[in-house]
């Protein structure tokens, strides 16, 4: 078979089978992040285990820098929490304005009626 | 003539810093000078690269700004006195990493946001293929240096790996190279055609959480079948590259894509999405999938590449001739060929 014939001869033996995969896992790409979806990552968690050496031999070093992560977890919790609540507060007020945006339509577009009347 | 590059980043496996140290072995076979800085650097790479506060440019210097990411440290570059040539690798668009790795999704939307500001500062600016080219209006293309002596020997001609068949995909485990739409066709071929097939993904995860997804996925669909793996070092790739009856590639955005020339080194039948510069890549040395073409359609296609062995032969002669037209000592030609160009822009403006 030519490459050429090779696309046209697939399609016609898929079209002859009904033996489809069940839906299921597949990549989207996403144009917009949800609010509830930016809700999850402003309550940030890092995970502790990412903390690495990138070097050849970067085990102790990776170590050391987990050791220092325990040491310092108090402050660093800290830091999280107030990252946390700053990044809520914004979000919260996020989510208030698009719901004014919102009303302010749906009002707008009812007046827009009567006025069409 | 002295040509200093610039990278946004700098590390042992990037595809950027290895096309950029390539590109040092020829100006120092051209007898060319200069240094190659970037602004982020991995400690792996050693003194090969230097930070971009060791750019010494002088005025008759020719700058080569390789763009791949969002770089607002290389934004001084621009105003330099030098003239400068920016080859843009292709940033994937934001809309593939918003889900799975936010950080990469700003990333690549700064990146794609900032590219027409570079290259309107550039004299001359390229793209790695001509649909790279176009996403900043120019028609100049510089494609990716592709040396297939460096990859290892491929198997001997019409002769087929042994094993069951084995379907291969390299790139890295990100959303938009789509590893799930390969794995569930593979799936379907496996079942209606090859019961014994394996699939092999090579290629590094963006994060821990994706590649637990896909593993996830490749274990309910195809327990045992898939294999993941990342890390390989050259011979280890060779051997999966000579191990595989076909290639396949469902990506959703590419600028470029070396492996399809890799795969055509190695003889290797090739299906892929003809999406971004994949078509130009592959010009008729490909099976090409349309937006239209579903897994099952995919999955017969496999079952052509696997068992046609006219199909095969012919493909793999194809494949040899688009080797030859990405040969390392073209792409040097088109290469030298700008700067020079630029060059003697430079001594224009002396001159005046």
């Amino acid at each position: 078979m030519k490459p050429e014939e090779a696309l046209g001869a697939a399609r016609a033996a898929a079209a002859a089978r009904d033996d489809a995969l069940a839906p299921g896992m597949s990549i989207e790409p996403t144009e917009r992040v949800s609010t509830e979806r930016l809700m999850e990552w402003a309550n940030i968690e890092p995970d502790a285990d990412l903390m690495r050496s990138t070097r050849r031999l970067g085990a102790p070093i990776t170590w050391a820098k987990r050791q220092l992560v325990h040491v310092m977890r108090q402050y660093l919790r800290e830091l999280q929490s107030q990252q946390t609540r700053f990044n809520l507060n914004v979000l919260i007020r996020l989510a208030e304005l698009e719901d004014r945006v919102v009303r302010l339509e749906e009002r707008a577009a009812v007046r827009r009626d009567v006025d069409e009347r | 003539m002295n040509v200093h590059q610039i990278l946004s980043g700098a590390g042992p496996y990037d595809a950027v810093t290895t096309q950029a140290l390539a590109f040092r072995d020829l100006f120092r076979a051209w007898g060319w000078g200069g240094r190659d800085v970037a602004a982020e650097i991995d400690p792996r790479i050693g003194d090969r690269i230097a930070p971009l506060r060791a750019l010494g440019a002088g005025d008759g210097d020719v700058l080569l700004v390789h763009y791949s990411a969002y770089a607002p440290k290389l934004r001084g570059v621009l105003d330099m006195p030098q003239r400068k040539l920016l080859i843009s690798h292709n940033i994937t668009p934001a809309r593939w990493f918003w889900d799975h790795d936010p950080q990469a999704a700003v990333v690549c939307a700064l990146g794609r946001k900032q590219l027409p500001e570079f290259a309107a500062a550039a004299d001359v600016a390229a793209g790695v293929s001509l649909y790279n080219a176009r996403e900043f209006g120019s028609e100049t293309v510089i494609p990716i240096l592709f040396d297939p002596a460096g990859l290892g020997r491929p198997r001997p001609r019409d002769s087929q790996p042994p094993g069951p068949p084995t379907i291969l995909f390299v790139g890295r485990l990100a959303p938009h190279k789509r590893q799930d739409a390969v794995i569930r066709a593979f799936e379907l071929y496996r079942r209606r055609h090859a019961p014994d097939a394996r699939l092999v993904l090579v290629g590094a995860p963006i994060n821990r959480a994706y590649d637990a997804a896909m593993r996830a996925l490749a274990d309910e669909l195809s327990p045992g079948r898939v294999t993941i793996e990342s890390g390989l070092t050259r011979e280890q790739l060779a051997d999966r590259w000579r191990s595989a009856h076909a290639f396949l590639c469902l990506s959703e955005h590419e600028g470029f894509c070396i492996p399809l020339l890799e795969a055509f080194a190695f003889g290797v039948p090739v299906i892929a999405r003809a999406i971004g510069g994949v078509p130009e890549v592959t010009g008729d040395a490909a099976l090409l999938l349309e937006d239209e073409d579903g897994e099952s359609v995919v999955a017969e296609l496999l079952a052509l590449a696997v068992g046609d062995r006219e199909l095969r032969a012919e493909l793999r002669e194809r494949g040899a001739a688009r080797v030859t037209a990405y040969s390392p000592e073209q792409t040097a030609r088109t290469l030298r060929g700008a700067l020079e160009s630029l060059d003697r822009r430079s001594d224009v403006i002396g001159d005046l």
